[in-house]
Formats: C-alpha cells, structure tokens, sequence
C-alpha cells in the first residue's frame, strides 16, 4: 500500500514571509512581524539621533533637524507612523484575543460546524478599517504640511 | 515557565508602549489637525523647546519609562523571532546573552544623555 506522506509543516526561515495554506490572519501576523522589526531598525536611528546628536550642542542639532526635514525623510517617518499604528492595533487584537475576548461564546458542535476563525474574523476586519482611518488622518496631516 | 513571564511582559509592555508612543507620535506629527483644534505643537522639535523639556525631571522620567518598556519589546521580539528557529541550547543561550548585552549598552547610553542634559 502507497505511504502518503505527512505535509511539511515546518517552513523555516519561508515561513516568515510565506504563509503557506493559511489565510488572511496568518498574514497579518507576517506584516506584524516586519512592521515589529522596521520600528525596531527605527528605534535604534531615533535613539542616535536624539541622543549622539542632541548631546553635541544646537548646531549639531540643527543641522540633523535640517536634514531630517528633507521631504524623503518625512515620507519615511510617515511609513513608520504607518507601521507602528498597525503594529499597535494588531498587537491589541492579539492580546485580546488571547486573553481570550472578542472570541464569541462557546456552541455545541452541531454541523455544519462553525470555526472559531469566522467569528474573529469581523473584529479583523473593524481593526483594519480603523488602522485604515487612522492612516488617512495621518496622510491628510502630512499632505496639509503639518510635519 | 520563565518564557510566560517574559511572553507576558510582553504583552504588558506592549498596551504601554501603544499608549505612550501613541500620544508621542499624536504630539510629534499630527501639527496641523491639533492646531485646528487651537494646540501649537509646531515647535517641539526646536532646540530651545527640547532643552527646555530635557531640564524637567518629570520628561527625563518619562523619556528613560519609555526607554525600558520600548527596548525590552523589540529586543524580547527580536530574540522570538530568531528564537523560532529553534535553534539548539547552546545558540539560544548565545542569541539571549547577546541581546541582553545589547540591550544593557544601548540603555547605559540613551539613560546617560537625558540624565547629562537635566543639569545643562
């Protein structure tokens, strides 16, 4: 008789931007592992920044900000505005959803049955109708020349 | 055990970070609708505005809070990321002594600056 092989479950290092069979939330948590890292690679430049050039006295300091307030820039500080608004509500989310709210109450198992993902998925969606609102809001405060 | 207790300051210090970082990026970038509503924060990335917020000890306190919860969030990440790898215990040791060291630095550096610039 023909051995059917179990599916390779380990992705490895695809894994982390290959969802293989998995769906929308699988994705999402992909985007919030590269978001996570961005604002990690951020975090490091803000804090040179803030504090090896801050510490060297006004001119310095004024010279970085000059630099800074180059147009390229601005739009890569709106990207990680972007990214830490994403970052942050997905990251709710999936502290609620492990603490185990915005689950739905538990039902018997009649068929055709109903996946505790479904039930989910319409607080995954509201939380990206808000992260889209937000980042609208950001935009318009960008385009209107606030930054 | 001890990887639910780091999972868990995870999560907490993640609801911080969402709050304080939030009202940080609102106050940093969001000039032109706060000045709608009558609040100038147009200038706080001028140099008499940071200096003057650099001598308050209530800013040091909350700019080293923010420090500590942000650098353990990402480096914690960071380490769970590599960590997925599951790589063997001798590596694992290695990943987390380096980011722990790494960690010590950066914050050493980042805390010395504020802590210099309360008395200029």
């Amino acid at each position: 008789m023909r051995q059917v092989q179990p599916r390779q479950n380990n992705l490895g290092i695809g894994g982390w931007i290959w969802a293989g069979n998995y769906k929308l939330e699988r994705y999402l948590y992909i985007l919030h592992r590269v978001t996570g890292l961005g604002i990690l690679l951020f975090l490091l430049i803000h804090l040179t920044m803030t504090t090896v050039f801050r510490i060297q006295g006004q001119d310095v300091w004024e010279a970085t900000m000059s630099i800074l307030h180059n147009p390229w820039f601005k739009f890569g500080e709106y990207l990680v505005v972007v990214a830490l608004i994403y970052h942050a509500l997905n990251g709710l989310r999936l502290i609620l959803q492990e603490l185990g709210f915005l689950m739905g109450k538990p039902i018997p198992p009649i068929y055709p049955y109903r996946d505790s993902l479904r039930k989910k998925r319409i607080w995954t969606m509201a939380m990206i109708a808000i992260i889209l609102i937000l980042c609208i809001v950001f935009f318009y405060d960008f385009i209107a020349g606030g930054w | 055990m001890r990887n639910s207790y780091l999972w868990f300051i995870q999560l907490v210090t993640g609801v911080l970070i969402a709050v304080l970082a939030g009202i940080h990026t609102v106050w940093m970038h969001l000039d032109a609708i706060l000045g709608f509503f009558g609040v100038d924060v147009s200038g706080a990335t001028k140099w008499h505005s940071m200096i003057e917020r650099s001598r308050e000890v209530m800013w040091a306190g909350i700019y080293i809070a923010l420090l500590v919860v942000v650098l353990y969030h990402g480096l914690n990440g960071l380490r769970n990321i590599i960590l997925e790898l599951t790589p063997s215990a001798r590596t694992e040791r290695i990943v987390t002594w380096s980011i722990v060291a790494f960690g010590i630095i950066v914050f050493i550096w980042s805390v010395y600056v504020p802590i210099t610039l309360l008395s200029t």
